[in-house]
């Protein structure tokens, strides 16, 4: 079993699709990272002209009357009880930016990495994670070389259980890159720092409300660990289904569109979400996990985390289900 | 060789990832759905309705002045900290000789919704009773988020906004008369942060708000509208916090000596 996962991994490196994946990582991070560069000197521009001093270098004063108005805020007797949490997560954002000597519009590595496997999640991760997966089989197919596998003495379930584990392996291999690549290409832009600032989470969705009452700071390199976390597990799933129609279509040319399709379809289907709602069903919609960390989204009724969470599970466990069914039954003629 | 040290490293990393990544996993669930895991959340309630109870009875040497509304109400931008509630009563003192008692119950980012549920609350409802001035400066907030729309839009959601502000005021309006029918309303306009950039459209939509705000708040005789726009139109730079949005100090002053002076005959007369 152990080898046949070696033997799967090497297969996968000298095919040089990994290599690939991660060329792509490098020019688009260094893209976005300079993109965010560009758009960080214009924002101070016009800032700067609109309120006519360099508010940039100016920003202490401004945090300082900030936390001034929230103290105040907090200590009004008609405060909403429900923005406490929030405000004081503010502060304690705030003062630490003060501390550090911080200034909040300045971009920082660590936000970087963040903002892009955010942003990454939904479309760029999993494309990412099919071009892994969707010629794992289907390649074997068309290629010939499956009955170079099969006339082996191993049984199908383990040779289609040693393609699934190198797919994970490969696919922990993809979000370590993206991170690594992430923070070191946007640390040339940005410097290195950052990763101690706190970040606010926590938000829960109660009644079809964002609920913002039990806010609470985390570290960003803790917050990004959780980002970075779901994405893994949104590219367990996108990897899993994936694989099960490179199975199930021979073609990898097909396999590929079917689930690319799929996934662009999910972009706009979503518009549907509050009126049809089983499309809060499919895995497309189901993506954008960090949304529910952010609190970033407008929330829709029946949907949370664990709503998500489990939506997306299933689809991962019916589709690894198929795939061994299939493929331990399917005839081979090639 | 190198094939095998390239798998066991690929190994290595894949499970200390994996590791990592799953301890995240649960750390990401766990923070979004869990039960409030912050327990001091809730000392402070018990301590603030302790003190809104506490408020300055009626007096025949005092003024009372209650501000309600959003942040202007609140006198957030001011670099002094201190806003209507310290330069009203400045202002006020060379009329009169009598104390002047300020009630501030303004929120940041309130808006006209919420100034109505703040009063069928009834927590206020002493503070208004005593109160013989009320200053209420509420609807920013309500236009602000439309600033950004594309003119069409605009034009539609500013419609929509505008009805909702209007029927909620009118309640507020009408709560508030309920309370206390002799205490003279004061009710702020709006002004134009971002007169340098905006366009005539956006000029026209504030001027027809102000005007329905007007005609509904002096529908009642001891209401009185005191417009911002006019003071500010010029003086941006002058009275606009670095935040761009809120009055300075010097802004809060002159728009407090611009009150007073309305209301100067009532004040010395009583």
């Amino acid at each position: 079993m152990f080898s046949l996962i070696e033997n799967e991994v090497i297969k996968m490196i000298s095919k040089k699709r990994l290599m690939f994946v991660l060329a792509i990582l490098v020019v688009l991070i260094s893209v976005f990272a300079y993109g965010q560069n560009q758009t960080l000197v214009r924002t101070k521009a016009q800032l700067s002209q609109r309120i006519g001093i360099t508010a940039t270098n100016d920003w202490r004063k401004l945090a300082d009357q900030q936390l001034i108005d929230m103290k105040n805020r907090l200590d009004s007797p008609y405060m909403d009880q429900k923005s406490q949490a929030s405000t004081r997560v503010k502060m304690e954002q705030l003062q630490y930016n003060l501390d550090n000597n911080i200034n909040p519009l300045e971009q920082s590595a660590a936000k970087f990495t963040t903002t892009f496997m955010q942003q990454a999640i939904f479309l760029f991760l999993p494309l990412l994670i099919i071009m892994l997966a969707a010629d794992m089989m289907s390649g074997e197919s068309s290629s010939g070389t499956i009955k170079l596998l099969l006339v082996r003495n191993v049984p199908r379930w383990k040779i289609l259980l040693s393609k699934y584990l190198t797919l994970v392996i490969l696919e922990v291999m993809v979000v370590f890159f993206a991170f690594v690549l992430a923070a070191i290409i946007s640390g040339f832009f940005f410097g290195f720092g950052g990763w101690l600032a706190p970040v606010a989470t926590g938000f829960k969705v109660f009644a079809g409300k964002l609920d913002s009452s039990s806010v609470l700071n985390v570290p960003q390199w803790q917050y990004s660990l959780m980002v970075y976390s779901l994405a893994f597990f949104v590219a367990i799933v996108v990897g899993s289904i994936s694989l099960m129609i490179s199975i199930l279509v021979k073609s990898t040319a097909a396999s590929i569109g079917i689930i690319m399709s799929t996934l662009v379809a999910g972009n706009f289907i979503s518009f549907f979400l509050s009126d049809w709602k089983i499309t809060r069903y499919m895995f497309m919609v189901n993506l954008r996990l960090t949304d529910y960390l952010s609190g970033s989204f407008q929330p829709i009724e029946g949907m949370n985390m664990l709503f998500s969470v489990t939506v997306l599970l299933g689809w991962a466990i019916a589709s690894v289900i198929i795939s061994f069914m299939y493929f331990t039954k399917q005839d081979i003629l090639v | 060789m190198f094939k095998k040290s390239m798998w066991y490293s690929i190994l290595t990393v894949a499970c200390v990832g994996f590791i990592l990544l799953a301890i995240g996993f649960y750390q990401a669930i766990i923070v979004t759905t869990a039960i409030n895991p912050q327990p001091s959340v809730k000392a402070p309630i018990s301590l603030t309705t302790g003190d809104s109870t506490k408020l300055p009875s009626k007096n025949a040497n005092s003024f009372q002045v209650l501000i309600l509304g959003d942040s202007i109400a609140k006198g957030t931008g001011d670099e002094k900290g201190k806003g209507f509630s310290d330069y009203l009563p400045e202002s006020f003192k060379n009329d009169t000789s009598k104390e002047i008692l300020i009630n501030n119950a303004g929120i940041d980012g309130q808006e006209s919704l919420g100034l109505l549920e703040q009063l069928q609350s009834k927590k206020l409802d002493k503070a208004i009773i005593d109160s013989d001035f009320i200053l209420v400066s509420i609807g920013g907030n309500d236009i602000r988020s439309i600033l950004s729309l594309n003119a069409l839009a605009k034009e539609d959601q500013f419609k929509v906004r505008q009805d909702s502000y209007l029927a909620n005021l009118k309640q507020t309006m009408h709560l508030l008369r309920t309370d206390n029918p002799n205490s003279i309303v004061i009710f702020l306009g709006l002004y134009n942060p971002y007169e340098t950039v905006n366009s005539a459209e956006d000029t026209r939509l504030l001027n027809t708000w102000n005007y329905n705000t007007q005609q509904l708040i002096e529908e009642d005789g001891k209401t009185l509208f005191i417009p911002t726009y006019d003071l500010l139109k010029f003086n941006l730079g002058r009275y606009i916090a670095k935040d761009g949005l809120h009055p300075n100090s010097a802004g809060y002053q002159a728009l407090s000596n611009r009150i007073s002076k309305s209301v100067e005959t009532i004040i010395t007369g009583s």
